[in-house]
Formats: structure tokens, C-alpha cells, sequence
């Protein structure tokens, strides 16, 4: 349901607290995309360690690349799309060289306020147009865009509408604009919340809904609670283990295994496992958005198995 | 462990008894206001005047303080409710980017024309908190106006929430070199002048420019941007020589840096670099932070209780679980284990609580772990508040 909903758009993006999974769901879904038969490309934006690397290929840089059939990536770098931009704007080579060897030109990048993340935009949204050749079909069914941390992300996805205020016209101001149009555009764009069971990324994540949704008007159609810690014991088990441990109960569950080490263990992860769902009727009530749970993970996160783990999962949900 | 070595533990602690500004520093998402929080809390206990503050886009330290809110306003909090015999005050703030920023444009402005120009500037008012550096830089000035503040001992800043930890520190110069409009000048004057397209160009190449910049930006983009950045001329040595009072008072003997990461590969190896970036700035560092460390099982005491005997179907549900708490926690010792090795001083340990930690009582564990208290205040210790 979710992923059918997600999938029926053209540009997907994930946005959350650093450190809530928000890359390893990217990929997850990226995943589950492919696995439909859907034409994927998985935009990161100025990543520090790329998905190509963690879904098996080097790394890809600035230049969209296939992973592996219908499923591609592409590393957004701010400053390599702007040389881009200004390569497909003035075309001829001569001057091309000439503006970008400027340190000027480079000065005047940084400098100027919100044009990365315009730039960045421009470029998804390039991306999103893209046709093949002769048959005009679009390059790709679905963009999903790993966006940078809030705080930072929706400042990211703010600019269009503070650079559509600031610039009235010109190319700068119409991108904006066309860009905007995309965002708030819900049959083509989405906005997926990613978050974890804790307080403050749980806040974190519905002040951002509110942001996105009432500032940026963009559509956001699904939530996903990382690391959720499921059932792992039956009622009558973690009542028994509750009063083993009030006992102060003494022995051995297995080898190496003593019996308080493994009820303090188990007591945890029932805590644990509480909080997870106290915090699911908490973005339940507080947003009107499908939810989707995925496990908490042991391990490498971003190893194949706990990649295809989620993906099933999404699938499932 | 701090139980292992008390060293970490009681450098830590001494920071906070006699530092009067330390910077909490770290990537997004390992719990970097927490630890703020906690060892402001801390400090509070002890007897000093305590500020915490952050730059908050999202409310980070509110919910951390277990409030619901918090302004540009040091708010007292109620440290009574978690330690009775503190002896200290706790305030709390969050930073404005945009504020801070108007009123450094009304201190540096030369002129009130030169003033108005700037705050009512389009782009100003739009885009002005996503000037590249500018949180960051907002963070060190408010720092130094709040290091002048007769009403705290002690500032502990939680800095911006970056990806990496590096930004913090390097921001601001980015800042400055945006805003240095000696560069801009040449790249902007000749076409604009006092915000006027004119079009009397001297060289060719300079019409050619103008030509190219048209394509590829629009010229009302040019225009704009360059008002914004001529607005800053005569103001850029006013930010730069705050920026350099900035520079001086965090290499100050009572100013300190504390590292925070998480016990995830990537995150310690964040952390070990910014540690060495620091020496080379010559930044006074107190204290690494690895936070939730996933306790060991297995290190858990014999209970002197009853022998017990469970059910097989039970015993391996607990096998399974114990087994799992037991990797995750010999995984997060060993990559702390080669962290201490790296930075050759033993590192802080923040178990995962049972519990989320967002209120003034769940600080005061961690606090606790942090900085043990002196015996003087020492009592039993709060069982983990039930929640939720």
C-alpha cells in the first residue's frame, strides 16, 4: 500500500534527522523499486560515503551511474552541478574554461546564498524530465532523493520558495519557481518522513512535517520508524522474566549465557521494545500518514542481507 | 570505563569547575545536546551560573530539557526539581541565526542609510540564515557576547548540527571569505554601481562577462546579489575582527572543547579527525564523549539470588536476545578500544540508557556517568525514571 503509493510518484524524498537511517531506507526502497520492475535512480546529495559503494559498486561521483539493471545512483555535488550548469549555459568550451578556472567564479558559488541548494534542485529536476531518445518515455519511473539532515534539509527544500520571493525574474527566480511547482506538485512529488523511536527525533520529525507541509506545500505521504525493537518474548514470558528478575534469579539460559546477564538483556529490550510503540501511537495520532515500521537492525546496516531484509519489509507493509 | 580510569572522568570534571566557555562539538545525530545538557547540568550542581545554549533549528534543547520551548531568552530552569542541594543555576537559550545576524548588521553598519539598505535587502531577508557559514558563525559571535555576561560563570554551546563535526570550526572563515568584499568588488563593481545596472563597460572582456553572467544567472539575480554584498562593504573588517576575538577566545586557557560520537564506525572516525584538527588549530580540547554504548550483558554481576531453571522455549528466546546485546557491545568496545589507541587518552563512555533521555532527571544520569559527583553530594542512585 505504501510502496504502491510512494511508487505511483516521480520523485520521492527522504528526509530526517542525521543518524535516523534515512541512506540504508533510501536504498531499501531503492530496492523494493527495482524489484517491481520500476527504472530507479537513488540521488544523494553530497553524500559522505555513497550508496554505490554500499550496493556493491565504486563510487560514482557527480555522473549518474547503472548499478545494476534499472537501478542507478548519482552524488550530487553542489559544486560540480553549477560547473554543469554553466558548461550547458554557455556552451562554447573556450569560455567554459575560462569561467570556471576563475577563482571568482568559485568565490562567487560559495558566496551566493541558497544557489547550491538551487542548483542541486535544478539538477533533480532535470533528472526528473529526462527523456530517452526516440521514444520520449521518461529515463527513470522514480527519483528518490536521500536529502540532506533536517535542519539543514528543510532549509534545502525552502530555497526554491525564498529564491521564487527574492528574485522575481530571470533564470535564477523561473528555476525556482519550476522547481517549486515540482515540489508541490502531489501527484508527481512526495515526501517521505524518515525517523527513529526516540524523543527528539520523533519531535524533530513532526515540526518538519509541519514545515514542509504548511511553508513549502509539499505532499507528504508516508512515515517510516527506523530501528523499531519488535516482540521477542510472549506476554506470559515477559511476565515470567520480570519476576525472575525481581528474584534476583540465579543460573544458566546456555552456555555462556548466565541467566541475570540474559534477563537484563531481556528487560531492556522489552523497555526497549515499549518505547517503540509508544512512539508509534504518538506519530500515529499526531500525523495523518501511513506508518511504516521497519526492525532495528544488528549488524552492518547497509550489508546486502539487512538491505533486502527491509526492502521485504517495506514490501510488506 | 571511567571505573578503569578515572582520568577521563576527572579532567571533565575539572573543566567544569574552572573553564568559562566549552564548546560541545560532533556530527549530526550522536547526541551531541545531550551531552551539552547533561554537563551543563552538571556544572549547575556544582555551584556555578550555567548557560546552555544552541542554535535550534529544530528545537533540539528544548525537548532535551524535557521543555516544550525556548527563545533567544536565557530561561532559568527548575534545577531544584532534579537536585535539591544544587547550588548552582541552570539557564538555557536557543540562537536565532536571523536575529544575530540583524543586530551584527545594526552594530557594524556604518551609516543608517548603509544599515537600512542591508535589513531591507530582498535577498537579505530571504535567504540571508542559508548564507553558507553563517549558523556557524552566528554560534562563535553569540559566544563571544555571552562570554562578556556578568549573569554566567560558565557558556557551554552545543554547536550547530553539521554533518561533520569540521564544519563548526571552519564555517566561519567561509563566511568571512563570502563576505569579503574586496573579491566581490572586482567580480561586481564594474557593472553595478550603488545597485544601478550600468552599462558603460571599459574592456570587452568585462562585456563579454556580463554577457556570460546574464546566460547562465539572469542579471536581476546579479543585481540583487550584488546590492546584498555591497550593502557589506565597510562592514566585512568589523566581522572579521570579531571573528578574530572569536578566534582568540576559544584558544583561551578558559575555553575547552568536548568531543561527542556515537560508537558507529564512521562516527569515531569523524571524531579522531576532528581531535587531530584541533591540535593543529591549537584548540584547547577537555574531554571525548562516546555516547549510547551498548552495555554488555554479559558483564552483569552474579545476582546472590535463587538458582532458577527456565523453560527451553524461553531459554532460547533469552539466549538469542543476550547474544545479540553481547556482539553490538563487544563491537562498540572494540572500535572504542582502537579510538583510545589513536587518540592516546582514554575515552568517555555513555551506556545507552534504558530510557530516551529528555528531561532534566535523565540528564542528571548522564551527568553522573559523565562527571561522578563528589562525595560530598553523593547519594544513592536514581533508578532509571519508568517511562513512558
Amino acid at each position: 500500500m505504501v510502496l504502491d503509493d510512494l511508487l505511483s510518484k516521480r520523485l520521492v524524498i527522504l528526509s530526517g534527522k542525521g543518524g535516523v537511517g534515512k541512506s540504508t531506507l533510501g536504498m531499501a526502497l531503492a530496492l523494493a523499486a527495482r524489484e517491481r520492475g520500476k527504472r530507479v535512480l537513488l540521488v544523494e546529495v553530497d553524500a559522505p560515503r555513497e550508496a554505490a559503494r554500499a550496493l556493491g559498486a565504486g563510487p560514482v561521483g557527480s555522473r549518474v551511474t547503472e548499478i545494476t539493471p534499472g537501478l542507478s545512483t548519482v552524488n550530487l555535488d553542489p559544486a560540480t552541478v553549477m560547473d554543469e550548469y554553466v558548461r550547458h549555459t554557455v556552451r562554447i568550451e573556450m569560455f567554459v574554461r575560462r569561467i570556471l578556472a576563475s577563482p571568482i567564479y568559485r568565490r562567487f558559488f560559495a558566496a551566493a546564498p541558497g544557489l547550491p541548494e538551487l542548483m542541486v534542485l535544478g539538477k533533480i529536476m532535470t533528472l526528473e524530465e529526462a527523456r530517452d531518445g526516440w521514444s520520449r518515455k521518461p529515463r527513470y519511473d522514480l527519483l528518490l532523493v536521500d536529502a540532506p539532515a533536517t535542519g539543514h534539509g528543510l532549509s534545502f527544500l525552502k530555497v526554491p520558495l525564498a529564491a521564487s520571493l527574492a528574485v522575481p525574474v530571470g533564470p535564477v527566480g523561473s528555476n525556482a519557481r519550476r522547481i517549486l511547482k515540482l515540489l508541490r506538485d502531489r501527484k508527481r512529488t512526495a515526501l517521505a518522513i524518515v525517523t527513529i523511536p526516540e524523543e527528539m527525533a520523533v519531535v524533530e520529525a513532526l515540526e518538519f512535517h509541519r514545515l514542509a507541509v504548511e511553508e513549502v506545500g509539499i505532499h507528504a505521504a508516508a512515515v517510516f520508524l527506523n530501528a523499531c525493537h519488535e516482540a521477542r518474548f510472549t506476554p506470559a514470558q515477559e511476565a515470567e522474566i520480570l519476576a525472575l528478575g525481581a528474584r534476583g534469579a540465579q543460573g544458566r539460559v546456555a552456555p555462556g549465557v548466565s541467566l541475570p546477564g540474559a534477563l537484563l538483556a531481556a528487560r531492556r529490550q522489552i523497555r526497549r521494545r515499549k518505547l517503540t510503540r509508544f512512539y508509534e501511537a504518538r506519530l500515529r495520532r499526531a500525523l495523518p500518514l501511513p506508518l511504516v515500521s521497519l526492525p532495528y537492525l544488528f549488524g552492518e546496516p547497509q550489508s546486502a542481507e539487512a538491505l533486502t531484509t527491509l526492502a521485504r519489509r517495506i514490501e510488506a507493509a | 570505563m571511567s571505573r578503569r580510569d578515572p582520568r577521563p572522568g576527572e579532567r571533565l570534571a575539572q573543566a567544569l569547575t574552572t573553564r568559562r566557555i566549552l564548546v560541545v562539538c560532533g556530527s549530526g545525530g550522536v547526541g551531541k545536546t545531550t551531552a551539552a545538557a547533561a554537563l551543563a547540568l552538571r556544572a549547575a550542581q556544582g555551584g556555578r551560573r550555567v548557560l546552555v545554549c544552541t542554535i535550534d533549528p529544530s528545537r533540539r534543547l528544548a525537548t532535551s530539557l524535557g521543555l516544550s520551548k525556548l527563545s533567544e531568552r536565557a530561561k532559568l530552569l527548575p534545577l531544584e526539581r532534579v537536585d535539591p542541594d544544587a547550588t548552582g543555576s541552570l539557564w538555557a537559550m536557543t540562537l536565532d541565526t536571523k536575529r544575530t545576524f540583524d543586530r551584527l548588521v545594526e552594530r557594524h553598519a556604518a551609516t543608517e542609510e548603509a544599515r537600512r539598505r542591508i535589513l531591507e535587502n530582498r535577498f537579505y531577508q530571504q535567504v540571508s540564515a542559508a548564507l553558507a557559514g553563517s549558523h556557524e558563525y552566528m554560534a562563535m559571535e553569540k559566544v563571544l557576547e555571552l562570554s562578556a555576561d556578568p549573569r554566567f560563570d560558565l557558556v557551554v554551546l552545543d554547536t550547530p548540527p553539521t554533518r561533520h563535526a569540521l564544519d563548526f570550526l571552519e564555517a566561519p572563515d567561509r563566511m568571512l571569505g563570502v563576505l569579503d568584499t574586496g573579491v566581490l568588488r572586482y567580480f561586481l563593481r564594474p557593472y553595478f554601481v550603488a545597485g544601478r545596472l550600468t552599462l558603460k563597460i571599459a574592456t570587452k572582456t568585462g562585456a563579454l562577462a556580463l554577457k556570460l553572467a546574464d546566460s547562465v544567472l539572469g542579471l536581476q539575480f546579479l543585481q540583487d546579489l550584488s546590492e546584498f554584498f555591497l550593502a557589506f562593504d565597510g562592514m566585512y573588517d568589523g566581522f572579521k575582527e570579531r571573528a578574530a576575538q572569536v578566534h582568540a577566545l576559544l584558544r583561551r586557557e578558559d575555553a575547552g572543547f568536548v568531543l561527542v560520537a556515537s560508537p558507529a564506525g564512521p562516527a569515531l572516525e569523524e571524531a579522531l579527525y576532528f581531535h587531530r584538527r584541533l591540535a593543529e588549530k591549537g584548540m584547547p580540547f577537555v574531554g571525548f564523549v562516546v555516547n549510547r554504548v551498548h552495555p554488555d550483558p554479559a558483564a552483569v554481576p552474579p545476582s546472590g539470588g535463587p538458582e532458577s531453571r527456565v523453560g527451553p522455549e524461553l531459554a532460547q528466546a533469552l539466549a538469542s536476545v543476550f547474544r545479540e546485546q553481547h556482539a553490538l557491545a563487544n563491537a562498540d568496545q572494540r572500535r572504542i578500544a582502537r579510538l583510545e589507541v589513536d587518540v592516546a587518552m582514554p575515552v568517555l563512555r555513555v551506556p545507552e540508557f534504558e530510557a530516551d533521555v529528555h528531561d532534566l532527571r535523565g540528564l542528571a544520569q548522564i551527568a553522573d556517568v559523565l562527571v561522578p559527583r563528589a562525595r560530598r553530594t553523593a547519594r544513592t542512585p536514581r533508578r532509571m525514571p519508568a517511562r513512558p
